[in-house]
């Protein structure tokens, strides 16, 4: 066990391409925790679709032994954080096993908002942060002026910064040394009761659930009894560890310290993340403060192109949920799609890996209904609801009031793209709260309708502002608002699937583009096709699918029919992918039309 | 969709039909992706002439007692080859196979490449019924679509070919040209119509995978325009008193390819020359198998015996796509009869899909025969029978 003075736990809080993963990797080389041959490329981005998007979304940890320069062996464990807006929840959960963390900026670039977010995040929950301004080795860097931004809009000093470059090497170890010296080590009663927080739990397919813990006092041993303070069971304790960034059995953890215990728990839900681990024989030890569960952002409808895959959707489901708490799914039932699933995600970029992965490592074929967010809508018997699906939007005359969710938004953007961020924000019913104008930057804080923010705000700030502005957003409360639930009919028959919530002064635009869109998506079938969108009784946009004239191979060359018959499967592998509704065809992509539709 | 699998039970063989290819081709038209080479120098006639000889000895086990009932040469251009090949080419086969009396015996011969003469001689071989490429009287279109003729070239050879004695020929005839108007794909009709053609093939340029048209698409005409076209045209033919009888095939009552419709009755046919492709039905092991010859003339020539160059069974479930491809075809389709008479399959394999389509109106009632709604969208009935 390793005295309390001797550990730091910290985070890396980085904006995506600010080279937190390269600095990572860095730490992990200096402290000899993997040979160059085990170097892959960024070792702690460990999921292939992470690694694709170059992006962050699991926490991870690593323990690193690091001499420093006052002779002692300290141990660091760092623990990682994503970085994009979908996943801040995740960060604080992060933050919550570390006494400090890094700040690393690019020092040519500046402060991003996502790095703001999350420093307010660690300062609020009693972290120390230390600044450190990387990529110094660019031409293009300003180590003054980014300083003196990191001032102006996060109000910690950091006039003597370190200044380093993950990519050279440079500096690396005196970060390492300012770390060691800012940060305070752990405090706890290491002959305490055991409590260990549960920052992460994810389900291995040969051991079952791993947790990954921060023992906030007392030690936790293998072999140990041990309970879960919410579910109140107790296991045994088979393995005990910590990762080098490698799963490594050290049989202990001690007081302050941060590794994996593995228990025999075989469904996720039997160690929640946030949930405090104690000792069976200390069954009334106090929970530790854990962190609020996470709610779902955006939901959406998520159904099996052929019903036959149900069981295995839901299987696929499950299996996910055991590595990502945040997935919400509940049973839904549609008359369009049939049996689905109501899913809930953290945001657009959390539903689309979701998506990703049931269909690339599930194999599933899915079809997606447009997102939406949660509105809350008050009826007439003075009730409030919440709803997250527009076809459950209860009658039009039950409803009293009808209230969208409003998001606080902070952007960070560079003087001359300011004009184009303001319009867009305008453009999608934004109300200016604050203007701050920083030494380069300028802080611009909104609020705006969730439900305009969650589906493309992201990248649209960042091509009104060729890709220099950053943003981050916090739910901040429900509004009144004129909403309508614009309808889509395909020959003549509402599809609840396809039912949105929007703004009535937008509704009748919107109805128009969609159902342009899904005109382009739906192929000419044997019979003219109406698509129509309309609020109530009143039809407010229509569009036609020609019917086909023909579909017939006009030569078939009667000696080889080889290739004829390809063509026969690549027409019927193409329908595999469509709905049928009523007789329609309906391609998968025809669903989230309202995603394809040009601002 | 999955059908039990069946054990075919074939009773009796199908009528046997001889296919021959000749490979070359003057120069290759951008919109062709049959097994045809531009030809340099001589075309090897006598060296051809031994190869096919010796790839057909080898499969004279398919034959099976049968006698050819009708006969195909196509390309390529086959009208390249020299009357006196089909002399010795006919006069050796007949040591080996059994020609029907009435054997149709067709030939595809380019405008470009005939005389009088010259069609005189093919008669004079044996050959009594001629397929010719015109493809459009347009001079423009002619040119777009690589042909070595032009329209007066293709008038002469059609006079030429009847003043040579044969009365029995096709006029191969494209629509849906690039940039082609309605009045301009009637106009190729009327023309053709005027030399009162016994068959009509007139069929709708598609692009296929590597030809030229493909990697660079000419503009076609729309679906919408198309559609205009088949009806327009359609309506000419049938005031002229010609049948649709298969999805691009045109004739005067009686005088349908005899040659074409054992392919579309699932018939058998041997293969000789290049690329050939044949189908021939095995008694002995209850099954029906495709082969194909080695494609490129070089090889085909250089080979020893045997020039096959692959061979396949048709699988038991893919049965009834294949007979449903080619039946479909004809418009007054096939009876329910000659299904298992050529698969030796049970029609209740299918019943499933026959009474969806039949409900859905695109399947006649009683015969294996697409309603005329049904041949629009023949594609989508074929779908399901994969």
């Amino acid at each position: 066990m390793t005295e309390l003075s001797h550990i730091r736990n910290f985070s890396i809080i980085a904006h995506i391409d600010h080279g937190k993963s390269t600095l990572a990797d860095r730490f992990i080389q200096v402290c000899g925790g993997l040979t160059d041959r085990e170097m892959a490329a960024q070792v702690l981005d460990s999921m292939d679709l992470e690694r694709e998007r170059g992006i962050t979304i699991k926490a991870q940890s690593v323990t690193l032994r690091y001499k420093a320069r006052d002779g002692i062996e300290y141990k660091l464990n760092m623990i990682d954080t994503p970085g994009h807006v979908d996943f801040s929840y995740e960060v604080s959960r992060s933050l919550f096993a570390c006494e400090g963390a890094l700040l690393v900026v690019d020092a040519g670039q500046g402060v991003e908002a996502q790095s703001v977010a999350n420093c307010y995040t660690a300062i609020e929950q009693g972290l120390e942060v230390v600044p450190v301004l990387n990529k110094m080795d660019l031409p293009q860097a300003e180590p003054e002026r980014v300083a003196q931004e990191i001032e102006d809009i996060i109000g910690i000093g950091a006039a003597d910064a370190v200044r380093c470059s993950a990519k050279s090497g440079m500096g690396v170890e005196e970060v390492l040394e300012e770390l060691i010296r800012l940060v305070p080590p752990p405090e706890g009663d290491i002959d305490g009761p055991l409590q260990a927080l549960i920052i992460d739990s994810w389900f291995d397919n040969y051991l079952g659930v791993v947790s990954l813990v921060r023992v906030r006092q007392g030690t936790l041993r293998k072999g140990d009894k041990i309970l879960i303070k919410s579910t109140g069971k107790a296991w045994s304790a088979d393995r005990v560890g910590i990762f080098t960034p490698k799963p490594t059995d050290t049989g202990i953890l001690g007081t302050g310290e941060v590794g994996f215990v593995v228990a025999g728990i075989k469904d996720i839900h039997g160690a929640p993340v946030g949930d405090t681990i104690t000792h069976q024989k200390t069954p009334d030890t106090a929970p530790v403060p854990g962190f609020k569960k996470v709610k779902p952002q955006v939901y959406a409808g998520l159904f099996p192109v052929t019903s036959d895959d149900y069981d295995d959707f839901r299987d696929a489901l499950e299996k996910l949920t055991l590595n990502d708490a945040s997935l919400f799914f509940e049973p839904e039932n549609s008359d369009a799609l049939g049996l689905g699933f109501r899913c809930g995600f953290l945001g657009m970029l959390h539903m689309e890996i979701v998506q990703e992965r049931l269909e690339r490592e599930y194999d599933l074929d899915l079809i997606t209904t447009a997102p939406t967010v949660v509105y809350e809508v008050l009826n007439k018997q003075n009730e409030i609801l919440h709803v997250d699906n527009p076809s459950r939007l209860p009658d039009i005359g039950s409803i009293e009031e009808m209230r969208e969710p409003i998001v606080e938004a902070n952007i960070l953007v560079p003087q001359e793209h300011l004009g184009n961020v303001i319009a867009l924000c305008e453009e999608k019913r934004g109300v200016q709260k604050n203007m701050l104008f920083l030494s380069s930057q300028v802080q611009l804080t909104y609020e705006l309708p969730m439900a305009e923010v969650v589906l493309d705000f992201f990248d649209r700030v960042k091509s009104a502002s060729r890709g220099f502005a950053s943003l981050d957003y916090h739910f901040n409360r429900f509004q009144a608002a004129d909403l309508v639930r614009l309808d889509i009919l395909i020959n003549g028959e509402r599809v609840d699937a396809l039912a949105l919530i929007v703004h009535r002064a937008i509704a009748h635009r919107r109805g128009r583009s969609v159902i342009e869109k899904m005109k382009e998506l739906i192929p000419r079938q044997m019979f003219d096709i109406a698509i129509q969108a309309a609020i109530g009784n009143q039809v407010v946009s229509r569009q036609t699918v020609k019917a086909l004239r023909k579909n017939v191979t006009a030569k078939c060359y009667g000696g080889d029919v080889s290739r004829k018959k390809k063509l026969l499967q690549k027409q019927k592998e193409g329908k595999k992918r469509m709905k049928q509704l009523g007789n329609v065809e309906v391609p998968q992509e025809a669903f989230l039309a309202v995603l394809r539709v040009d601002n | 969709m999955t059908r039990a699998a069946q054990t075919p039970s074939i009773a009796t063989l199908p009528p046997l039909s001889l296919y021959i290819h000749v490979p070359w081709c003057v120069r290759k038209c951008p919109y062709c992706d049959f097994n045809s080479h531009a030809q340099k120098g001589d075309i090897p006639e006598q060296a051809y002439l031994n190869a096919l000889m010796e790839d057909v000895t080898a499969d004279i086990a398919g034959v099976q007692g049968r006698s050819i009932e009708t006969v195909f040469i196509g390309g390529g251009t086959p009208s390249l080859m020299s009357p006196d090949f089909y002399r010795q080419l006919f006069e050796r086969l007949s040591a080996h196979l059994q020609f029907a009396p009435d054997a149709e015996i067709t030939l595809e011969a380019n405008p470009g490449t005939v005389e009088q003469s010259r069609f005189e001689g093919f008669r004079a071989a044996g050959i009594n019924r001629l397929s010719l490429g015109v493809q459009s009287f347009n001079p423009l279109h002619l040119q777009t679509l690589g042909r070595i003729h032009d329209d007066q070239a293709a008038r002469n050879a059609i006079n030429a070919a009847r003043a040579a004695g044969f009365d029995n020929f096709n006029i191969d005839l494209m629509h849906g040209l690039p940039n082609q108007t309605v009045a301009q794909a009637v106009n190729d009709l009327e023309q053709a119509l005027t030399f009162d053609p016994p068959h009509l093939s007139w069929y709708q340029l598609t692009l296929e995978p590597n030809t030229e048209f493909y990697s660079r698409p000419p503009d076609l005409p729309e679906d919408d325009a198309l559609w205009d076209i088949i009806e327009a045209g359609g309506n000419l033919l049938r005031t002229n008193g010609y049948q649709d009888y298969e999805v691009s095939a045109w004739s005067k009552p009686g005088k349908a390819s005899r040659h074409n419709l054992n392919y579309w009755e699932f018939g058998d046919y041997l293969a000789m020359g290049a690329g050939a492709h044949g189908k021939i039905t095995f008694l002995d092991d209850n099954e029906i198998r495709r082969y194909w010859k080695t494609r490129q003339p070089e090889a085909y020539l250089n080979r020893i015996g045997s020039r096959t160059a692959g061979q396949q069974a048709i699988a038991v479930d893919e049965l009834p796509l294949e007979f449903m491809m080619n039946a479909l075809r004809l418009n007054r389709g096939v009876s329910e009869k000659l299904y298992t008479e050529r698969t030796g399959l049970p029609l209740t394999g299918i019943a499933e899909i026959l009474s969806a389509v039949r409900s859905e109106g695109l399947f006649e009632a009683s015969r294996l025969q697409a309603t005329p709604l049904g041949q629009r969208y023949l594609n989508s009935i074929l779908e399901r029978f994969l």
